[in-house]
């Protein structure tokens, strides 16, 4: 278990992951071209589960279970599947509509199959200091704490948006595979660590502020 | 004034058309009659429930199935629990189709 530290159960690769943290997917959002034109109303008259308010939306809305997963249907073929929880899961739902669509009677294939997006979310641990971070690294940020409360922070390689909360929460979106999210979150979290707030979560009783005081980081940090 | 057709099916809908089937058959009501007559069971039904029946159902169950289509809501639960003020009783599997009856109005 050497160069390991373990995050819950799951041992964790530190070459990869040298914050000791992985972000967890929350969202996959993926695309395919099922090849044949599509009657909605039959679909949504035929399939269970289906939504079909053409005034509203043009295209069905179908969920399954498992993956619990929901997908757009379009009169053209093509098709949107989100809310999978990881890549395989998303691919794997995606061939469970095209096989719904095509017990319907469709001619239905599986073509381009692509995931576009990729959200993950994490947790730090310790709070940041927004306005610091939106000054020292202007260029990537947009912090209106009137319009939102997080700062949002464009990064531009990998090209990865990041939601970045006082409470140390994360969330990170934009990826096309997941390794740009994890890359992503390595970039951010020795930013992080010099922006975090001069006193840790559970340290109430030390109210020093200064940067890159030593309570400022996690107790890790010093191990490493 | 439309109307919606989906009371025909109750059990009091189900007895009005066999009846009215029955005397179209052995000729004392002309069919244009008796489509008349359930086209006022439709209107009869919506104003009843709207205006006389005052008492309130919850239902509360897994939601095994579920469509939305030429705006009519259909649900299929399991193990339903049917409560009202007096009394409760579950339900294995019950279908509810549901139409918005602001469209009636338009």
């Amino acid at each position: 278990m050497e160069g390991q530290v373990l995050e819950g159960s799951q041992p964790v690769d530190i070459s990869k992951h040298p914050s000791g943290i992985v972000p967890t997917l929350q969202n996959i959002v993926s695309t395919v071209n099922l090849d044949c034109k599509l009657d909605l109303k039959a679909i949504a008259l035929q399939a269970r589960n289906a939504e079909y308010n053409p005034k509203r939306f043009a295209a069905v809305i179908m969920r399954i279970r498992d993956p619990k997963t929901t997908a757009l249907i379009f009169a053209s073929g093509k098709m949107v599947c989100t809310g999978a929880k990881s890549e395989q899961q998303s691919k794997l739902a995606a061939r469970k509509y095209a096989r719904i669509i095509q017990k319907l009677g469709f001619p239905a294939k599986f073509k381009d199959f692509k995931i576009q997006n990729i959200v993950g979310s994490c947790d730090v641990k310790f709070p940041i200091r927004l306005e610091g971070l939106a000054y020292s690294h202007g260029a990537f940020s947009s912090y209106e704490p009137e319009l939102f409360p997080g700062l949002i922070y464009r990064m531009k390689q990998p090209k990865i948006v990041l939601l970045i909360f006082v409470s140390g929460k994360i969330v990170l979106t934009g990826a096309k595979v997941r390794d740009e999210t994890y890359a992503a979150f390595e970039n951010i979290y020795p930013v992080l660590l010099s922006s975090g707030k001069a006193i840790m979560r559970d340290s109430s009783h030390n109210m020093n502020i200064n940067d890159n005081n030593r309570w400022g980081k996690p107790e890790y940090c010093n191990k490493l | 004034m439309a109307t919606f057709e989906l009371y025909r099916r109750s059990t009091i809908g189900m007895c009005l058309t066999e009846t009215l089937d029955e005397m179209v058959s052995n000729g004392t009501l002309s069919p244009e009659l008796a489509i008349q007559v359930l086209v006022q069971f439709d209107k009869s039904m919506t104003e009843a429930l709207e205006n006389q029946v005052k008492s309130k159902v919850s239902v509360k169950g897994h939601l095994h199935t579920y469509r939305f289509c030429d705006n009519v809501w259909t649900f299929i639960l399991q193990d339903a629990i049917f409560k009202n003020e007096e009394c409760q009783e579950t339900v294995g599997m019950v279908k509810i189709v549901a139409c918005d009856s602001k469209l009636l109005t338009q």
